[in-house]
């Protein structure tokens, strides 16, 4: 147990940082690339670039949209982006396992603002979980991964809180190494599902709005190679 | 002999579970391989790639999209969530055309496409409207529109599309008639002389029509439906037109004069050599500037598409209200602001206001002159679609789904408005509207922004008496001078 706990906190942690930041470094790139390819392919060139970031900018901090559809929703899930970001990032216990690791190390949170964090995210967490279950609309768009993704989250988050309860009935090393190995789990999964929105979020607004700009011969060229020839309709 | 009865009775039954509208070819074998090749081949000709590995990516399922749809607000069918259909498609693409979904495949025992899913798709992605209100609600930016003409696209190429749109773009792009609604250039110059009498009859003013001038500043483009529907609209532009001194230039080009383009709801190409007969009319008649009239779709797909589809020196697309509203600014016509005593309220159709660019001017024109405006919930770029965009207005076999599912909410809109007037600058709009308010028998009125504006525009009074002075005066002096000649 002592060693699959070192095991864990140790090298398996690092492969699947490593995994991760490597994963969403080559979707980010590859995004990029994409986007280059877009504009040189297009003949119409003129695009409002500064709207579209300031679009994407309000998206980020929606605060003004969350009233409009089903305020519960939008609200939790704000909420919960927030802790999801803040505390895995800004905690004082994970910032020296950076330290240790990288050796860089950052202004944190404090404890009691962590754990108002985790509260929130775990609550509101769950109510997500819930209308993913409950909500007609959201149950018939969702899969395995949708719910599969939401869970693990939350076991992170609700193993993350009690580990760090001075008392609580399961032993320390089991909650943490439960804690470790889902994180590491979710880590892995990053850049091969839609958690990859994290690093793809700036650039999808980007792409929705130069993919308007069709590369003039795109249509007559998929005809040509489907049809032979420019075919009579 | 029963049998050979009973067969073409099962096979229309099969087509018409298959397909919700006519399509002028029957199911061809191989649907599968077919659809596979052409979504290939515009991966590689296209732009859609990197916006089908982004999407395919980072699409997260959180349905904000179903509640700002109005489709799946009346059907609660999860195939009409934008979200939940986008993913029929990118589905196609992570299992055929990346990696991980090859992979993910092989090891599920995922077979990948079927026919059935073929059949899925083409009913559900014409039951989507094009309207686009689910693009304002996404966080992450993921433009459904994008995902559903791109399904069109590929579906047309197999052949599978409305059997209306494919017969009224054949007359467009290779027909004599080269217009959508099939009019011959005589008829449709026919229709306005006789627009130009009644314009007449009604102002007293010589309003006309000019029909191939060159050298003018505005070739006109209106939705060519308008000769046969909508005469008061097409009266009301050339009324503002002649009002605001630009009579002798403007014109209709006799060889190609439909703003009309379906292509911008199912086929890139097509889109394309629409837009280039536009523009090619808009160079013979050496004309500055493209005018289209009062419609959505024609005006969103030349001003969006010009600067794509023209190789030559840019020619500027301009509407038709924005050409008013500029008229009304520059104090050069005058609207009286008592001629309109109902209550008005405007519907925007989704191609200029939230795809495009005008949301405030034809409010403002609007504004102006009529004392009782109202706006609908949600108006603006929100606005719901009428229920009959993306082409669907045009497919007279989906009348009863535009009827009773996509125009249900727009008919509830009306009505909670209490307008007796609607406003609607969009011949797609225009009809859909108009069988909506009888369908469920909401007491108002449908009319373009135009005929509003012809019933209301001043004009200055033409001095009959003074004129036949002039003729006497003038006659009196040729008289006089002919008889100093003789003195």
């Amino acid at each position: 147990m002592p060693d699959l706990y070192e095991l864990a906190r140790g090298p398996l942690f690092r492969l699947s940082f490593l995994i991760m930041a490597l994963g969403l470094l080559r979707l980010f790139l590859l995004s990029l690339f994409g986007i280059v390819q877009m504009v040189r392919r297009a003949r119409d060139k003129n695009n409002s670039y500064g709207k579209i970031l300031l679009t994407t900018a309000s998206w980020m901090l929606p605060v003004h949209r969350l009233h409009r559809h089903i305020p519960l929703i939008s609200f939790s899930s704000f909420l919960f982006h927030a802790g999801v970001i803040v505390v895995p990032l800004f905690l004082l216990d994970h910032i020296y396992l950076w330290q240790a690791s990288i050796g860089i190390a950052w202004p944190g949170i404090s404890r009691s603002v962590a754990d108002v964090l985790t509260l929130l995210t775990l609550i509101t967490g769950t109510l997500l979980l819930g209308f993913r279950i409950f909500s007609r609309s959201i149950r018939q768009n969702s899969g395995f991964v949708d719910y599969f993704l939401l869970i693990v989250l939350l076991l992170i988050f609700a193993t993350g809180y009690i580990a760090s309860r001075p008392y609580n009935p399961i032993p320390y090393q089991t909650v943490m190494l439960i804690h470790l190995l889902s994180a590491e789990v979710f880590l892995v999964l990053t850049p091969f599902t839609k958690i990859a929105h994290c690093i793809l979020f700036p650039l999808i607004r980007l792409t929705s709005e130069l993919a308007w700009k069709f590369p003039p011969d795109a249509g007559r060229n998929v005809t040509i190679q489907v049809h032979g020839e420019v075919k009579s309709i | 002999m029963g049998s050979a009865v009973a067969a073409p009775s099962v096979n229309q039954e099969t087509k018409k579970k298959k397909y919700p509208y006519y399509i002028e070819k029957p199911l061809e074998e191989g649907r599968v391989q077919k659809f596979l090749e052409i979504f290939a081949a515009f991966l590689r000709h296209s732009n859609y790639k990197p916006l089908l590995e982004i999407y395919s990516r980072a699409s997260t399922k959180c349905s904000r999209c179903a509640n700002t749809c109005q489709i799946y607000q009346a059907t609660g069918d999860p195939k009409d969530i934008p979200c939940y259909r986008s993913n029929i498609l990118l589905d196609i693409y992570r299992r055929h055309f990346t990696i991980g979904g090859w992979l993910r495949g092989r090891i599920l025992g995922d077979p990948g496409l079927q026919e059935e899913t073929i059949d899925e798709m083409l009913d559900t992605f014409y039951h989507c409207t094009g309207c686009r209100r689910c693009s304002l609600e996404c966080p992450m930016g993921i433009d459904h529109g994008l995902m559903m003409r791109l399904t069109r696209n590929i579906l047309s190429e197999m052949d599978i599309i409305p059997k209306a749109l494919l017969v009224s773009v054949r007359e467009q792009l290779e027909g004599k008639t080269a217009n959508t609604s099939a009019i011959p250039a005589p008829a449709m110059m026919d229709t306005c002389e006789f627009l130009e009498e009644e314009l007449e009859e009604l102002t007293g003013h010589p309003i006309k029509f000019p029909i191939d001038q060159e050298n003018v500043e505005y070739v006109f483009f209106p939705a060519v439906s308008d000769y046969l529907l909508e005469p008061d609209t097409l009266m009301g532009n050339a009324a503002v037109l002649y009002a605001a001194g630009d009579q002798d230039n403007w014109t209709i080009g006799s060889q190609y004069f439909d703003g009309i383009n379906y292509g911008l709801f199912y086929n890139d190409a097509i889109l394309g050599r629409i837009v280039e007969k536009e523009i090619a009319e808009t160079r013979r008649l050496k004309g500055k500037k493209i005018l289209i009239g009062e419609c959505g779709h024609a005006s969103r797909s030349a001003k969006a598409f010009a600067p794509t589809f023209n190789d030559g020196e840019e020619i500027p697309v301009i509407s038709i209200q924005e050409y008013t509203l500029n008229a009304i600014e520059q104090g050069k016509i005058e609207l009286d602001p008592d001629a309109i005593g109902e209550t008005v309220t405007y519907h925007d159709p989704c191609n200029i206001a939230r795809s495009g660019w005008l949301v405030e001017q034809p409010r403002k024109i609007l504004k102006s002159f009529v004392k009782n405006f109202v706006e609908m919930e949600p108006h603006g770029k929100a606005n719901y679609c009428c229920g009959g965009g993306g082409g669907t207005v045009s497919v007279d076999e989906v009348y009863d789904y535009r009827m009773k599912v996509s125009g249900k909410i727009k008919a509830d809109q009306i009505r909670a408005t209490g307008a007796e007037i609607v406003v609607a600058p969009c011949a797609n709009c225009k009809k859909q509207l108009k069988e909506l308010v009888e369908f469920y028998k909401i007491p108002a009125t449908v009319v373009g922004l135009h005929d509003l504006i012809l019933r209301a525009l001043r004009l200055p009074p033409i001095d009959k008496s003074s004129e036949e002075n002039n003729e006497q005066k003038s006659q009196e002096e040729q008289i006089l001078e002919g008889s100093g000649t003789h003195a």
